[in-house]
């Protein structure tokens, strides 16, 4: 066995990156058949590094790494580009994925699939897409890469197909499950048939069933994150009271 | 826990510097000592001093002795137009331009949303009671062409829209005297996307 082990060629993105020393970064890299992992990349935060302009997040670039044990380092890096970077509210839309990521993910659990679907994702948020459709739908595929997927289209109980005007409680381990219709009061988790019926649709034409899905999905991303709170939504939340 | 003597804390409080771990720090302390003490008590008065004396400029934030720095209070300034930056070194480097004349407003940071900084660590209310104090004309957006940058600069133009003013950013590109068969792929990318008529 080798003591060293390279990967070349890796699709990859940048999810965040830290000051690792005076020259050096941390990259918590995002890549595709590796999934995510801490790489040092030397001389990066030298004046002029040719990676200190690359190593951005939400551009599609390959890597290649060396070494072993929990600390590899970055030996190259190549940008691939195919997008602008996400511009104004896409670019905290792009914060947010990434911190879902780096918070629920667990490192070197490669799921290519959904690889694939950041990759799509932050491309069309660098395209200006409307961001509620590219963030649910990543959601739902992250819970469902976990483990979690979200059943939208029959309730849990019976196995019956979901009615649009039907009272449903979603229990995160179970499903919805059909119940009396009652005050709502304000729980993300008791809503209509409709919004999991527009979420299983990715339509969110109707401003109250969309904002009912977004209350769904951070409810059930919550569940998952066990207490933790998503710095990026914090902010973004500040950022509306402006 | 194991008694600390002089030395040994010389070196752990030199290794709250950037970039200095044990063995710089080690090596910084015994030149200190052994070469040159005139030094190691300069360093140690001017850091007490600064420590004193240094506070933040009422108008724009930085590091200034004064209640208002020197160049907020120059009257060779043009008060008309306010520029935002993230840091001092920043603010210093766009002075070597010699390109700007106006006035400035340092975040010292920058919205970094994974980090939990937001809008009120960088200090966006005091920005916004700036701006408008009835002076200004132009904001100029110099924040940095980091995806943070981009995201303060964004927030910083939606809160300050609607508000009369002129909102700029400066330009990103090729560098000055840049060919282009030795410009990186994302920049050249970035300029393309950003092109403007000619
Ligand atoms: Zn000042």
């Amino acid at each position: 066995m080798s003591s060293r082990q390279r990967v070349d060629h890796q699709p990859a993105f940048v999810l965040h990156a830290y000051p690792y020393s005076e020259t050096s970064l941390l990259v918590e890299a995002y890549t595709r058949a590796h999934g995510r992992l801490p790489l040092v990349a030397k001389g990066a935060r030298r004046q002029g590094s040719a990676l200190r302009g690359a190593l951005l997040a939400f551009q599609p670039l390959t890597f290649a790494w060396s070494g072993r044990g929990e600390v590899r380092t970055l030996v190259r890096c190549d940008w691939q580009g195919g997008h602008p970077l996400p511009r104004g509210q896409a670019l905290l839309c792009g914060f947010y994925l990434n911190e879902l990521l780096l918070r629920l993910l667990p490192r070197e659990d490669p799921h290519e699939l959904l690889f694939d679907h950041y990759a799509q994702a932050v491309a069309r948020l660098a395209a200006g897409a409307a961001s509620a459709p590219v963030l649910r739908a990543f959601e739902r595929r992250l819970l469902q890469e976990l483990g979690y997927a979200v059943a939208l289209e029959r309730d849990a109980a019976s196995g019956a197909a979901i009615e649009p005007d039907g009272t449903y409680r979603y229990e995160p381990e179970r499903g919805p499950i059909p119940v009396l219709p009652g005050a709502a009061g304000g729980d993300p988790l008791l809503l209509k048939g409709r919004v999991l019926l527009a979420l299983a649709r990715d339509d969110y034409a109707d401003a109250a069933t969309a904002a009912a899905a977004r209350d769904l999905m951070r409810a059930l991303i919550d569940h998952r994150l066990d207490r933790q709170t998503l710095h990026s939504r914090t902010v973004f939340r500040a950022l509306q009271d402006l | 826990m194991k008694p600390v003597n002089a030395v040994d804390e010389l070196i752990e409080a030199l290794r709250c510097l950037p970039g200095v771990g044990p063995k710089s720090a080690q090596r910084m302390a015994f030149h200190l000592l052994q070469h040159d003490p005139a030094g190691a008590q300069r360093l140690g008065a001017a850091l007490a001093r600064a420590l004193a004396s240094v506070r933040r400029c009422a108008r724009c934030n930085t590091f200034t002795e004064e209640e208002v720095c020197a160049l907020c209070a120059s009257p060779k300034r043009d008060p008309s137009a306010l520029c935002i930056v993230e840091t001092p070194a920043d603010l210093a480097t766009m002075e070597q331009t010699m390109a700007y004349r106006g006035h400035y407003f340092v975040l010292m940071g920058r919205l970094s949303p994974l980090d939990g900084v937001g809008p009120h660590e960088i200090g966006l209310d005091r920005l916004l009671a700036r701006a408008t104090d009835g002076a200004v004309k132009e904001v100029v957006l110099a924040t940095n062409f980091t995806n943070e940058g981009e995201a303060t600069a964004h927030y910083i133009g939606e809160m300050l829209r609607d508000r009369g003013l002129r909102i700029t950013r400066i330009a990103r590109g090729i560098p000055v005297g840049g060919e282009l068969e030795y410009v990186d792929a994302g920049t050249l990318a970035q300029a393309f996307y950003e092109r403007r008529p000619a």
